[in-house]
């Protein structure tokens, strides 16, 4: 893994400032701890197959192939396209039924909701495409 | 019709190991196993990458099933 000062030196950059900004609005040591844990990602990133890694670029040096990407595409897709289902359902449900609007609420757990099945379909996309 | 590919006897034939194939066609390895196992089919830039690393015409490591299931 040569030539990839540029990456491990921007990231760390990044670490820190991640960190300053936990401990700015937490505790010093929750500062640390996020900032160590954002390195500890950056630094395992490059080995644990999930991106292939292009030196030459400098600071871009992981990206993604072409199966990741279409892992990303397909994973987002999904989230997509069940929140807005769902959505969907509880505007229907709420108009109709409930005869009340929408709670604001539902939009935080909506976008939960996507996160989770982003993350679900990523995972099980990469089992199956391997 | 399905693709189907001989990359892995090609690679091996070759003395490519899965990790310095995807190093020159600039992938993973899981990608390499996926392309394998016929998991995931590679765009035609990656194929003709894929070919040239391994200096075969793509059409020998490459081809559609035909109407009977075998290789043409």
């Amino acid at each position: 893994m040569t030539g990839m000062k540029s990456y491990y030196v921007s990231r760390a950059i990044i670490s820190v400032a991640f960190g300053a900004l936990f401990a700015t609005g937490s505790t010093w040591w929750t500062g640390i701890l996020v900032g160590a844990l954002a390195f500890a990602w950056f630094l395992l990133a490059p080995h644990i197959g999930r991106y292939s890694v292009h030196p030459e670029f400098g600071i871009t040096a992981l990206r993604r192939d072409e199966r990741a990407q279409a892992i990303n595409d397909k994973a987002a897709r999904n989230a997509f396209i069940i929140s807005m289902l769902v959505l969907g359902g509880m505007i229907v449900y709420f108009g109709t039924f409930a005869l009340t609007s929408a709670p604001i609420a539902i939009f935080k757990w909506l976008l939960i909701l996507g996160v989770l099945i982003y993350y679900a379909s990523d995972f099980w996309l990469r089992k199956a495409l391997s | 019709m399905n693709l189907h590919n001989d990359l892995k006897e090609t690679r091996l034939k070759k003395n490519f190991t899965q990790e310095a194939l995807a190093g020159v066609v600039g992938v993973t390895r899981q990608t390499i196993i996926a392309i394998e196992k016929e998991k995931f089919v590679p765009s035609v830039k990656l194929a003709l990458e894929l070919a040239s690393a391994l200096d075969t015409p793509i059409g020998k490591m490459f081809w559609l099933e035909n109407s009977q299931g075998e290789k043409p």
